[in-house]
């Protein structure tokens, strides 16, 4: 994603995206629909008589069909002259965000509603995240903050609406299983008699270091021979798996299909001092940063191997 | 004072092989007419194995386990994460377990954790819950 696409979109957020009156008032056809969509049997949604008995004395409007009352219904968008939410949709879809999906919804209500009553929607672009890769696909989470009262001015209640607009096709997981040839596993390490010790640990969870027998100094990657005295005597201790970030990288390309990009690797220092690389979890991309402190997470990838990953220490 | 305590779960509500029908009755209902909820070609096309359920059909059917028990007058908040798709198939449980009850101004509120799980068990919602108690 270029800053200036993000800086464009930045601008909508906090505007007010207009108001809208809904279509119809409050009526009893539209409630019989939601509850029997929903097979919903109370009768105080739909008999005169016993919602007149009940404590509300009149028939009365399921809650969470408060946003039913002000769609807006699948009406071509207007290319220009639109809402600030229109344009802002025009201007995801031209970046090619051209599919939606609903994420969260958080509503409160101030009072139930009842036949007759006329709503009227004030919405205000609340937030819009930056390019995330979700399963679905590469896209902006969209949230609108959704304000109900009557058309006299009555807060009636309101709705945090969240969807994602993404690029269809980009996901992770849009295909049934039948139709995707399985995954590829993880490259194998080439294990040699240096080296089989470590891989052989980290299939038990036991993040080891290689230690000289003779002069007591720590080394990793493992090789035969001691840098700092010459031994060819060697054993291993076990690391605390607590480090920092030394150094890392995002890889964007070239992709293996293996793994999951953008992917963010680690040069950990771990706090015995050797460094060694390993996947970077638990975080976006964007937020690890050098000096981080991080911890080890085990990665079961596939029955054969077991790697080392490390996620940001939650302070 | 609630008869409710923390930890325990309302009656749960299942629903059993959700349909395209079922998809179409809230489209209906509703007026979403998102073309991915009932237009098998569109959905297709975008990579999807078949058309797929409203968040706020799943979301509607959840609040009834807590309208169900507490009265539609008693929900005053009710939030909602969509977190797997809904397939035409699918048998649905919705549960939800008292978290809290607080007393506020001599009134008593249950907080609640909300779920929605299909058949094999992948959650296709979680969300949260507060309604005044009025037993």
């Amino acid at each position: 994603m270029s800053i200036d696409f993000y800086d464009q979109i930045q601008k909508f957020v906090g505007l007010e995206a207009g108001t809208q009156d809904g279509h119809d008032e409050v009526n009893q056809a539209m409630i019989r629909h939601w509850v029997e969509a929903m097979g919903d049997e109370n009768p105080v949604y739909v008999d005169a008589q016993l919602a007149a008995e009940s404590i509300h004395g009149e028939r009365i409007a399921p809650p969470v069909m408060l946003q039913a009352w002000v769609m807006r219904g699948l009406k071509h968008r207007p290319e220009s002259g639109g809402s600030p939410q229109d344009d802002l949709m025009n201007v995801l879809d031209g970046a090619g965000f051209t599919s939606v999906v609903a994420t969260n919804c958080e509503q409160e209500y101030d009072r139930m509603l009842h036949l007759g009553d006329h709503l009227r929607t004030r919405t205000i672009i609340d937030s819009i995240s930056d390019e995330k890769q979700t399963a679905l696909g590469t896209g902006h989470f969209l949230t609108t903050r959704v304000e109900y009262e009557t058309l006299e001015g009555e807060p009636v209640g309101r709705m945090l609406f969240r969807i994602l607009k993404f690029k269809p096709g980009t996901g992770r997981s849009v295909s049934t299983e039948e139709e995707s040839p399985p995954r590829p596993l993880r490259p194998r390490p080439a294990l040699n008699r240096d080296n089989q010790f470590w891989f052989e640990a980290a299939k038990e969870h036991r993040l080891v270091i290689q230690k000289c027998s003779d002069c007591g100094v720590l080394r990793h990657p493992p090789r035969p021979r001691c840098d700092k005295c010459g031994s060819y005597e060697h054993g291993a201790v076990e690391a605390s798996g607590k480090g920092t970030i030394y150094s890392f990288v995002v890889i964007h390309y070239p992709q293996v299909p293996s793994f999951d990009y953008p992917l963010p690797v680690g040069l950990i220092a771990l706090e015995e001092g050797t460094r060694l690389v390993a996947d970077l979890t638990g975080a976006e991309a964007s937020e690890f940063k050098i000096d981080m402190p991080v911890i080890l997470e085990w990665q079961d990838l596939d029955p054969d191997l077991t790697l080392p990953a490390f996620r940001p220490v939650k302070l | 004072m609630t008869n409710l305590t923390v930890g325990e779960q309302l009656t749960p509500i299942v629903i059993e092989k959700i349909s395209r029908t079922d998809f179409v009755k809230y489209a209906g209902a509703s007026g979403d007419f998102n073309p991915m909820h009932h237009d098998e070609t569109i959905a297709t096309a975008t990579g999807n194995p078949s058309v797929f359920g409203h968040g706020m059909l799943t979301a509607g059917l959840m609040a009834r386990v807590l309208t169900d028990e507490f009265g539609p007058e008693a929900l005053r908040k009710f939030q909602v994460r969509f977190s797997k798709p809904v397939w035409p198939g699918d048998t649905l449980t919705f549960t939800a377990t008292v978290t809290a009850i607080r007393e506020e101004e001599g009134k008593t509120f249950v907080d609640l954790e909300c779920t929605c799980s299909n058949q094999d068990g992948v959650e296709a919602l979680n969300g949260s819950a507060t309604a005044l108690d009025q037993n």
